[in-house]
């Protein structure tokens, strides 16, 4: 009976906690609710123009390429409007800014470097190799096949003068990877194009990726007598969205799995210059 | 099914009676040029490469008795020539002398004539349309990749270990031109020291050794014409028309030398040979020479009706056998032309001065990188001028694909070419036979 009694106020007991206890709020990511609170997702782009990645269409006056798709894909899947920011002074500035919460993410073919592991977290969506457009007279004066299994050595150690946009990833790589080299910074990617067609030239290759590079000649193949793309199978570019510390907690599961389901996982090189065949190819 | 039997011996018998027909220069131009061209226009081109996979194969069934060949005429021939008891030394010293002086003289004008005719033809300076071509037919294809496993075979070793013979046996199974060369070489002079007793029955060997490679090679030359069609037509579906176009002048250049070659080696003819020798001949047989490695894109065919027409004339066989075979084989005369215009093609394509100094060295590796040809066949001899373009620091990628693009056109002159200026060096170094000279002598008083 006692027993009875005793099981009694224990079940008792156990229902009036149960209804006592408050509700337990529902699990909110506060990045996502302030994003989809303010109505629009703010992306960070590189004030350049880079087809078919980022760019101002000059018909329609709109931004379009496909980091620009990606940005408004990412925006429908939460629900919310789209907004550029193309005021960074340059890549490396673009990635400080992110890092410091000007935007919810960067994108715009932005590299992995050492230095921008210190400003900002980056989501690899593509994987390019690196690329010279070099002077053939140039590598001829290195005076071996470039079929030799020694070439890439001598390359990497010649002093070859690369050129490329200043303040970018790539004089970050010319350092690290050609440490005999010469880097000579441009303004912009036409002008270090520019400077290399020069006669006299003040350089003899410019650095950039295989999908900036292969283009130049894919547009103007009568280049390819004076000039060779060199592809480095080893070193890989990997392009990444950027986001801030909150960011990368709010936003990472988030942009993961857009990039599997709707980007179709890392792209490589060959896979953005077959996609874009028509941009890349001349007609 | 006798009759089933009879049909096929009868079909297998007009086969065999059609082809030979076919091998004649005339039929070349008449049927079997445009016969390949119009099949090439009309073979889409995914079959392209089963058509030019049979005629390689082909190739190098005609290409199989050339090292036995090699190996029996060159030391059968050395042996002749250089034992004591067949000659007098001073025979020996002539025929070696003439020889060397005849093969020297054949490629220093081989090297300049090419060098005269690029300088005047001027290939490599092209136009902007020829230019945008070329660029256009270069993309992907000449694009260094630093980190890939390279499959290309490296072609410039040291050339001098090519000629040193390890083993001949293993050389020739290797298919070591060269080295069987010069291995025959020492072996023809060991066996001209020893007493004919004791050689004899390896030069039976040897000669019937050669009587069977020659017979094996007319043989299996009755395919030349297969060959031919498969490979013209595997080369017209798929080469780019364009790159032919805008190679017009590179092209022209390599057909003028094989033309002046041709030129010249009838003069030579005419002069080296009497007109008791020539009085037997309907058909001047420098011309036949020249249009048999032209039709079949392989200097080396040539060697029989070479070998049977000085002969024939009654030259000396060791002599025609030696001199015939090492400089078919050696020389590589075509080859030494071709790589001089391809030199001059790739430093005026990148606007390298030619000076007095650089035309020298031109000549001098244009011979060295042609020389170095020697054993290889077709389109395997065009990377042998890699080694002067890395020398004159002009980029050899993209000048060796051009020049393969159309190797396929530019195999023919340069097999006849070698085939002539071979013919040429034959006649001037070999003498008339022991039993003419001794008639002439015997004549002579009376």
């Amino acid at each position: 009976m006692v027993k009875s009694f005793l099981r009694l106020i224990v079940a008792f007991s156990c229902i009036t906690l149960l209804f006592l206890c408050p509700p337990e709020a529902n699990a909110v990511n506060d990045f996502v609710s302030a994003i989809q609170g303010r109505g629009y997702l703010k992306v960070g782009l590189p004030p350049y123009n880079t087809p078919p990645a980022y760019y101002l269409d000059p018909k329609s006056d709109e931004l379009q390429g496909y980091d620009v798709e990606f940005a408004r894909t990412l925006a429908s899947k939460l629900g919310v409007e789209i907004q550029f920011d193309r005021s960074s002074t340059s890549f490396n500035n673009l990635v400080e800014r992110v890092g410091n919460g000007d935007f919810d993410i960067a994108i715009g073919k932005l590299g992995l470097t050492y230095n921008r592991l210190f400003d900002a977290f980056p989501i690899q969506y593509l994987s390019f190799r690196h690329a010279f457009l070099a002077n053939r007279g140039f590598i001829a004066s290195l005076g071996v096949d470039p079929d030799d299994p020694k070439f890439g050595e001598t390359l990497k150690n010649s002093n070859i003068r690369i050129g490329s946009i200043q303040n970018s990833t790539w004089e970050t790589e010319a350092k690290a990877n050609f440490p005999n080299a010469t880097f000579v910074g441009f303004k912009n990617w036409p002008a270090a194009k520019k400077a290399l067609f020069q006669k006299d030239s003040v350089i003899d290759a410019i650095y950039r990726d295989t999908t900036e590079i292969k283009p130049i000649v894919y547009r103007q193949p009568d280049l390819s007598l004076e000039y060779v793309p060199i592809l480095f199978d080893e070193l890989i570019d990997r392009k990444s969205i950027y986001l801030s510390q909150e960011g990368w907690l709010g936003l990472k599961d988030f942009i993961d799995m857009t990039l599997r389901r709707e980007w179709g996982g890392i792209k490589t090189d060959i896979n953005i210059l077959d996609e874009f065949q028509s941009f890349y190819l001349p007609s | 099914m006798r009759i089933n039997s009879s049909l096929v011996h009868s079909l297998f018998s007009s086969v065999f009676t059609f082809l030979p027909r076919l091998r004649k220069p005339r039929n070349f131009f008449l049927y079997i040029l445009p016969f390949s061209v119009i099949l090439g226009r009309f073979v889409p081109p995914s079959y392209s490469s089963t058509l030019n996979e049979i005629g390689v194969s082909l190739v190098q069934l005609i290409a199989f008795p050339a090292i036995p060949l090699v190996l029996s005429a060159v030391m059968i021939s050395i042996a002749n020539i250089f034992g004591s008891e067949t000659r007098s030394s001073s025979d020996r010293v002539r025929f070696g002398a003439r020889f060397i002086v005849s093969l020297l003289a054949a490629i220093l004008f081989a090297s300049s004539l090419a060098l005269l005719l690029s300088l005047y033809q001027s290939p490599g300076i092209l136009s902007p349309s020829a230019k945008l071509s070329i660029g256009r037919f270069m993309l992907d294809v000449t694009d260094i990749r630093v980190g890939a496993v390279s499959t290309v075979t490296q072609v410039n070793d040291i050339w001098i270990s090519k000629l040193i013979p390890s083993n001949i046996f293993a050389d020739a199974s290797e298919g070591q031109t060269l080295k069987v060369i010069t291995g025959s070489v020492i072996a023809g002079l060991a066996i001209a020291r020893l007493r004919a007793d004791c050689t004899q029955p390896l030069i039976t060997l040897l000669r019937s050794v050669n009587t069977i490679s020659v017979q094996v090679l007319s043989i299996v030359l009755n395919l030349a014409p297969l060959v031919l069609i498969c490979l013209i037509s595997a080369a017209i579906s798929t080469i780019n028309a364009e790159i032919v176009v805008a190679l017009l002048n590179f092209t022209i250049c390599v057909f003028l030398t094989a033309i002046a070659s041709l030129g010249i080696s009838r003069l030579i003819f005419r002069r080296f040979t009497s007109t008791s020798e020539r009085s037997g001949i309907s058909v001047n047989p420098v011309d036949s020479v020249f249009l048999l490695s032209l039709s079949t894109g392989s200097s080396m065919t040539a060697y029989p009706l070479l070998f049977e027409t000085l002969t024939g004339m009654g030259r000396d066989e060791s002599e025609v056998e030696a001199s015939a075979s090492l400089s078919l084989l050696i020389a590589r005369l075509g080859n030494v032309s071709y790589n001089v215009i391809a030199i001059l093609f790739a430093l005026n394509l990148y606007d390298v001065s030619i000076t007095p100094v650089r035309v020298v060295e031109v000549i001098a590796l244009g011979a060295i990188t042609g020389i170095s040809a020697a054993g290889l066949t077709g389109v395997a001899t065009v990377p042998t001028i890699t080694v002067a373009l890395l020398y004159f620091q002009v980029p050899a990628p993209p000048i060796l694909v051009l020049l393969l693009a159309i190797d396929p056109i530019l195999t023919l002159p340069r097999a006849a070419t070698t085939g002539v200026l071979a013919m040429a060096i034959a006649v001037v170094s070999s003498y008339k036979s022991p039993s003419q000279k001794d008639l002439k002598a015997a004549a002579s008083p009376v």
